[in-house]
């Protein structure tokens, strides 16, 4: 077994932003001689090791680069320079019932998502009944999902989520959502990941969901980290900038 | 390439998956269901062939199943191609947040769209043996050999396309006229021995053998040989099929497929950050 759970070295991230209206073929010809882009650094030069088992909150402001850090390490970026290890399966939760349709039922759904997420389709049978009981949604799993409220929609997202049963749990803001009962059953799950050994990196702007479950903190401003270390400080330190900006501003 | 296939074969569930949701959600709520799918076609051959006879004065026995039996074909490679080109950004809420082989998005409508002409092709044997009378051929039996080389040459333009797209929205209407003019520069609507009477006798065999290099011509020619009695009538002769290059347009379809994937593989991971 590998020394860290997750190994990210002098990670940079690049997004060419292009100018002009319409990304046509139109202005393709237009622009031909025309520097027409513009480089931004979403990430710059970050570095950090995860051992496994780890919790860690990834907070700062808007457009510091927390989603971009979290869709590297998912996958759904490639990095333009850097290296990223990853060791173990990774899971995940940037957006709940992706790919959910609404005239499918929930069973159907539960087939789509978890292919979508990963799954095999004998893997998804086994995990079918815990997914239905997990959601709460036993009654409506042959109905159409459009006849979800929004609430059963997200439980059965994220049920569905939870049993890909990952090394890494990427979780994107999914806890900010949802009423306070499902919120409650989010943590216990996220607590029995704890117990479980797995490694959870999640982005989050609510510093009370810092502190109870995350034991580090990483603060990220324009794709620096600014600070990484034990949840609790880095997170008074967050909160005290913030207040800080917030009283410039009035 | 080949780490990219073999990932893509860890991803083959997801692609039923997909599948199977497009063809349920695709007539989940409408009574014929299925055979919605069907009349377009049936429709448009009805009008073709009652313009021929009755318009232009051409008497043709059996022609609309001529004229069928390459237009589901046809309407297939359409399908595929149009669905396809804009695949990926009807899915950017997936694409932006889950990782999983892009490619499984224009590969799943390409099959759901192939199993369409597999259905439509049993309506066409039942449509044979009824109205016109016609025998079923034994030479009917090539018709899953036919389907995998347009399996082949409808995916290689499915990636190039939905690749496209991604980065210039205005491929998918570009593609939509070319089809248009292809539709008739494919011999669907008329026969290839309709074609081969217009080319200039001295280079005739040439030019002719050079018109079926294209693999939606060689298919179409194809599909008519194999399922249905060779042509006659309107002072037309039958040219029978040709093996070899038949032959020849399936390797054309699967280089197609090869170049198409491997353009592709190498944008797939931009994706997410062009939509």
């Amino acid at each position: 077994m590998n020394d860290w759970s997750l190994e990210v070295c002098d990670l940079t991230k690049v997004f060419r932003i292009y100018h002009g209206r319409h990304k046509s073929l139109k202005s393709l010809v237009t622009d031909l001689f025309r520097r027409k882009y513009e480089d931004i650094y979403g990430l710059c030069g970050v570095s950090l090791q995860v051992p496994h088992g780890q919790t860690i909150a990834i907070i700062g402001r808007n457009g510091s680069g927390k989603s971009t850090l979290l869709r590297i390490l998912g996958r759904v970026y490639r990095p333009t320079s850097g290296i990223v290890k990853v060791n173990g399966r990774v899971s995940a939760l940037l957006d709940l019932g992706a790919g959910f349709h609404p005239e499918l039922t929930g069973i159907e759904n539960i087939y789509l998502n978890a292919a979508i997420l990963g799954l095999r389709t004998k893997e998804i049978a086994k995990r079918v009944d815990d997914i239905v009981a997990f959601a709460e949604i036993e009654k409506f799993i042959d109905a159409p999902l459009r006849t979800y409220s929004a609430g059963m929609v997200m439980r059965l997202g994220f049920a569905v989520a939870v049993q890909v049963d990952p090394d890494i749990l990427l979780v994107d803001e999914v806890l900010a959502v949802g009423d306070l009962a499902f919120q409650e059953k989010c943590y216990d799950k996220i607590e029995e990941f704890q117990r479980l050994g797995k490694t959870i990196i999640f982005v989050t702007h609510d510093m009370d969901a810092v502190r109870r479950v995350a034991s580090r903190s990483i603060w990220l401003t324009e794709g620096h980290i600014r600070q990484d270390g034990e949840a609790d400080s880095v997170a008074k330190a967050y909160l005290k900038f913030v207040e800080q900006i917030e009283s410039e501003e009035n | 390439m080949l780490t990219e296939l073999k990932e893509l074969i860890a991803y083959r569930d997801l692609i039923v998956q997909l599948v199977v949701r497009d063809l349920k959600v695709r007539y989940k709520n409408s009574v014929l269901g299925f055979f919605w799918s069907l009349l377009n076609p049936l429709v448009q051959v009805a009008t073709i062939t009652i313009v021929i006879k009755f318009v232009m004065r051409q008497d043709i026995p059996n022609y609309s199943a001529y004229v069928l039996a390459a237009f589901l074909p046809w309407m297939c490679f359409q399908m595929s191609v149009l669905d396809a080109s804009d695949s990926i950004s009807k899915h950017q809420d997936l694409v932006k947040k889950v990782y999983f082989p892009r490619e499984v998005l224009p590969i799943s409508l390409v099959l759901s769209n192939l199993i369409h002409l597999v259905l439509a092709y049993g309506v066409f044997f039942v449509y044979l043996v009824t109205i016109p009378r016609a025998p079923i051929y034994v030479t009917s039996l090539f018709l899953p050999v036919l389907m995998l080389i347009q399996l082949f040459l409808n995916l290689g333009v499915a990636f190039f396309v939905s690749c496209m797209n991604v980065f210039y929205e205005d491929t998918k209407y570009i593609v939509n006229v070319l089809l248009n003019v292809l539709f008739y520069l494919t011999p669907v609507m008329y026969l290839s021995e309709h074609v081969y009477r217009i080319l200039p006798i001295n280079n005739r065999e040439m030019l002719f053998t050079i018109y079926q290099l294209n693999p939606l011509n060689a298919l179409a020619i194809a599909y008519r040989k194999v399922l249905l009695h060779p042509f006659s009538g309107a002072g037309i002769v039958d040219i029978p099929l040709s093996w070899p290059l038949l032959g020849v347009a399936a390797g054309i379809s699967i280089l197609l497929a090869f170049f198409g994937y491997r353009f592709f593989n190498k944008r797939k991971w931009i994706f997410a950050e062009m939509l």
